[in-house]
């Protein structure tokens, strides 16, 4: 049984898009509230999906996920979008709203649609805008700005939706290296201050490293390591997972291990 | 909240600008639904000078305060011209909503209120209804509207259910089902036009979208679908905007992303069932009008869709009038109309850049 | 100066003029109004007063009206009427569909006469707006006739209609005699060509069909059921002795080239009708509109087929 301190809990989850083959299978692991978990793999072991599974939009074939002791499927989508958010790798957009209007958008789950929106609903947007430094980016239209733009803004919008779990899918795959720093930036104030719960799925194993106070290393839909960084990123768990043994090195400044090619 | 808390909340605020230029959605629609009854109301009395009998302004005015006995003019006025302009009104209405709708809830730019099969089936009942008009001799001109419904209802149901059969996730299916049924259809008119020479011309008519024949008993059986349909697809803007994201952002954002769809299927496919079946097949204006609201107001679904309501009457009011009084007294099918004018100004939007 | 006699012959003048103008007026006030008919789409019609102002909203009533000697009450034609020559200067109401019910209004009509089922929804729109409006649709000879005989019943001359229909009938019967005396098998097969590519030629139970019957001719579409498209390759086998182009606004052609590019047609130069060079172009409205000048139709063929 889930124990009171963790905020999300994976029980024996298996999951398959089609019956031949499993993309996931015998997920469990805990997260501790105010954590920061790094989902981390080779292309196709299930990261993705692993997501997808945690944010509820997709129902595991066998087991449960339980959100604050809560099973995830006896909540309604709405409950569940005032609890988690995520943010997208890809943030396409058809219509071109303005940047204050995407963000606006976060406070969704909490308009009753017969009311409309309350005064408080914009201080939390514009609040979300400060937090992510994308304030200045308010009145633009989202077509004319940059990726790493683009990311904060999303960022902004899933913490305009206040919630207590935060996912991300790859945010820095198409990042410049500031815009990368940056978002790691935020990401950690919004943990601090918010006291949120954050994860995210990495596809630079680097950034995972100095990024997470826990790994998560998944093979082929099976987790093949969890524990912290030291624990996770050792020569023998990439040999086995990637196919390869890189160099490891210490972080001059954080002293978790780096991988050198 | 209650006004003297409200300017409490407000003045103790505004020193952190609250609303940094969030301007009140309530504020823009007031503003919007004035100018739309001004522009609806401006338009009409303008386009009721026009026709091919030509009537003295003058002459308008006192008929329309009841105040000229001349019976001529009266009947004219009273019944063709007028009741043509509120159709046309209704018509617009129902066609932008829908059409802005479907664009949304599809996320294709290229949508339009026919785009889910709603209009080869209402088409293929007409059709029908007027090739047994022929075979039986009955006088069933009637019962046309009815026929034309049956039809459209009918092709909603097909699509819904082959929409189910696709594994498709998302509204993919829903599209490919509306496309495959628009082509069954329109190839099952084909093949009864192909069988029947006579009748021809009127199938034709219809198929091109015709207001001639518009009076006040047919507008007070459109008007509560077509009111009533629009209202309840204006309160899904909020999720409207949310599936611009995307279907699974708009899922983490709380929407119920597949009852949405249905809603909106459902509800404006009824509506559009209701208009065509009066009116035949009117294209361009649920295209076009969408994407001109955009531009001028912007993609939020809270203003754009009745903005696009009150746009897409005035356009059509405009069309019909040039239908009846270009060449009069040969009147054009507005179909004509709507397409010369829709299709070169979506060219020029997407020359534009379109956004 | 006024004498005796000229009293006396203002007098007997005046006598005989009271006479002769009830007279002219009991010739016209034959038929008691209000009149209730029934027309081609199953409604009875009430008409209150003898129409003054009609529209004909087709070519074939219009002729109809003139034939009978009620040209100068009509106020509206479509713009597909050309016969005769008067209705240049009517007023024109546009397209027969659809009809411009604007127009029609304004010319207050007290008599609408629509002739197509694809008038219909007019004609309930024009019925709800209080007009009287009766549709024809005569499908074979006898019924146009008998159209012509109610049109001028309605519209107070049925003598008048009874007349002039009989003389068409008349003429309808000489035709039938001469034929009668034709031996079938002398008979010539007649094939009806439009000017189009794909040709589209009348087959029974079409007004078409029925003249050449009566004038003595066989039509090779006969077979078929109402207005058909036929395979070439079916006339080319048929071999028709004549060939019949009907020519105007539903076949427009230029003339000049018709005979020409006919005999062209590929496989069809063995047609007994083109090798004889036996080819007649007829102007279609004599054809097509169910009205007086079907009659015209007729002998024309009669004259085609013997002559």
């Amino acid at each position: 049984m889930p124990i009171n301190n963790n905020i999300l809990t994976l029980k024996e989850i298996d999951f398959s898009y089609n019956h031949q083959h499993k993309t996931l299978s015998n997920i469990n692991f805990n997260v501790a509230r105010g954590e920061f978990w790094g989902i981390i793999g080779p292309n196709g072991s299930g990261k993705t999906t692993l997501l997808k599974i945690i944010s509820g939009i997709l129902k595991p074939n066998k087991g449960r996920v339980f959100f604050q002791n809560q099973d995830l499927n006896n909540l309604s989508r709405g409950e569940i979008a005032k609890l988690i958010s995520l943010v997208p790798q890809d943030t396409w957009v058809s219509f071109n709203f303005k940047v204050k209007e995407i963000v606006f958008m976060g406070r969704l789950p909490y308009i009753a649609r017969w009311k409309g929106e309350t005064l408080e609903d914009y201080r939390i947007s514009k609040e979300a805008m400060e937090k992510t430094q994308s304030l200045p980016l308010a009145e633009k239209n989202i077509f004319h700005i940059s990726g790493g733009e683009r990311q904060r803004v999303f960022l902004a919008k899933a913490l305009a939706q206040t919630p207590k779990l935060l996912l991300l899918d790859e945010f820095a795959s198409h990042l410049d290296l500031n815009y990368q720093y940056e978002m790691l930036k935020l990401l950690k104030n919004a943990l601090k201050d918010e006291g949120l719960t954050i994860i995210s799925v990495f596809h630079d194993l680097n950034l995972a490293s100095i990024s997470s106070h826990r790994l998560l290393l998944l093979k082929e839909g099976k987790i093949e390591k969890v524990g912290i960084p030291e624990e996770v990123l050792t020569s023998e768990n990439l040999q086995r997972v990637y196919g390869m043994k890189p160099i490891l090195i210490k972080h001059p400044k954080s002293q978790v291990p780096q991988i050198l090619l | 909240m209650d006004w003297k808390n409200y300017m409490k909340y407000f003045t103790n605020n505004q020193n952190l600008k609250v609303n940094m230029g969030y301007t009140s959605w309530r504020k823009k629609i007031r503003v919007i639904f004035f100018l739309g009854i001004l522009g609806i109301l401006g338009t009409s009395l303008l386009c009721l000078n026009f026709g091919v009998v030509s009537i003295q302004p003058r002459v308008i005015f006192s008929i329309l305060s009841h105040r000229s006995a001349e019976s001529t003019n009266y009947l004219i006025i009273w019944q063709l011209r007028i009741p043509r302009i509120i159709m046309a009104i209704l018509a617009g209405i129902a066609l932008s909503t829908v059409g802005a709708a479907f664009q949304g809830i599809l996320r294709n730019p290229l949508a339009d209120p026919y785009i889910l099969g709603v209009s080869a089936g209402a088409a293929l009942g007409a059709c029908i209804g007027i090739a047994l008009e022929y075979i039986s001799g009955y006088y069933l001109t009637f019962y046309l509207p009815l026929f034309s419904f049956l039809g459209a209802i009918f092709s909603l149901f097909l699509v819904y259910k082959s929409s189910k059969v696709s594994l498709s996730e998302g509204s993919s299916g829903l599209l490919l089902g509306g496309v495959a049924i628009t082509f069954l259809f329109s190839a099952l008119i084909t093949i009864l036009l192909a069988f029947s020479k006579s009748e021809l011309h009127s199938m034709l008519f219809w198929l091109m979208g015709d207001l001639s024949t518009a009076s006040w008993n047919k507008i007070s059986i459109i008007v509560l679908p077509v009111l009533l349909g629009c209202f309840l697809i204006f309160f899904s803007s909020l999720d409207l905007n949310a599936l611009a994201l995307g279907e699974e952002e708009a899922l983490h954002l709380g929407v119920n992303t597949s009852k949405l769809r249905v809603r909106i299927f459902i509800t404006g496919s009824l509506i559009i069932a209701s208009v065509v079946s009066f009116t035949g097949i009117i294209g361009f204006v649920g295209l076009i009008i969408p994407h001109i609201t955009r531009l001028l107001v912007g993609p939020d679904h809270r203003i754009m869709l009745p903005a696009s309501a009150f746009l897409g009457a005035i356009f059509l009011i405009l069309c019909d009038t040039l239908a009846r009084f270009i060449i009069a007294p040969t009147e054009i099918p507005i179909g004509a109309i709507t397409a010369s004018i829709g299709a070169p100004l979506f060219i020029y939007l997407l020359k534009r850049g379109y956004q | 100066m006024f004498t005796f006699k000229k009293y006396i012959f203002l007098f007997t003048l005046t006598i005989f003029l009271v006479f002769y103008s009830s007279h002219l007026f009991s010739l016209a006030a034959q038929i008691d109004y209000p009149l209730i008919v029934a027309d081609d789409t199953g409604i009875s019609v009430t008409i209150e007063s003898e129409p003054q102002r009609i529209i004909s909203a087709a070519p074939n009533n219009t002729e109809i009206l003139f034939a009978l000697g009620l040209g100068d009450k009509v106020v509206g034609v479509t713009n597909y009427d050309n016969y005769p020559e008067e209705v240049n200067l009517i007023e024109k109401i546009g397209e027969m569909s659809p009809l411009n019910l604007e127009k029609i209004v304004a010319l207050k009509p007290d008599l609408i006469l629509t002739f197509a089922i694809f008038q219909l929804k007019e004609i309930e729109r024009l019925r709800e707006l209080g007009f009287k409006v009766l549709d024809i649709e005569p499908v074979t000879l006898e019924d146009t006739l008998e159209r012509m005989k109610m049109i001028a019943r309605v519209c107070g001359i049925p003598k008048q209609g009874e007349i002039i229909v009989g003389g068409l009938l008349q003429r309808v019967e000489i035709i039938k005699t001469k034929v009668a005396q034709i031996d079938s098998s002398r008979r010539p097969k007649i094939f009806i060509g439009g000017t189009h590519e794909i040709i589209y030629t009348p087959g029974a139970n079409t007004l078409f069909d029925e003249l050449i019957s009566l004038a003595g001719g066989e039509n090779i579409a006969r077979v078929f059921s109402g207005w058909i498209k036929i395979n070439p390759e079916l006339v080319a086998e048929k071999a028709p002795d004549i060939i019949i182009v009907p020519v105007g606004v539903m076949n427009p052609g230029d003339q000049s080239r018709i005979k020409e590019d006919i005999s062209k047609r590929p496989g069809w130069s063995n047609i007994p009708a083109i090798k004889n060079q036996k080819i007649f172009i007829v102007n279609e409205d004599l054809f097509y509109r169910p009205g007086p000048r079907l009659v015209d139709g007729l002998e024309k063929l009669y004259e085609i087929f013997y002559q």
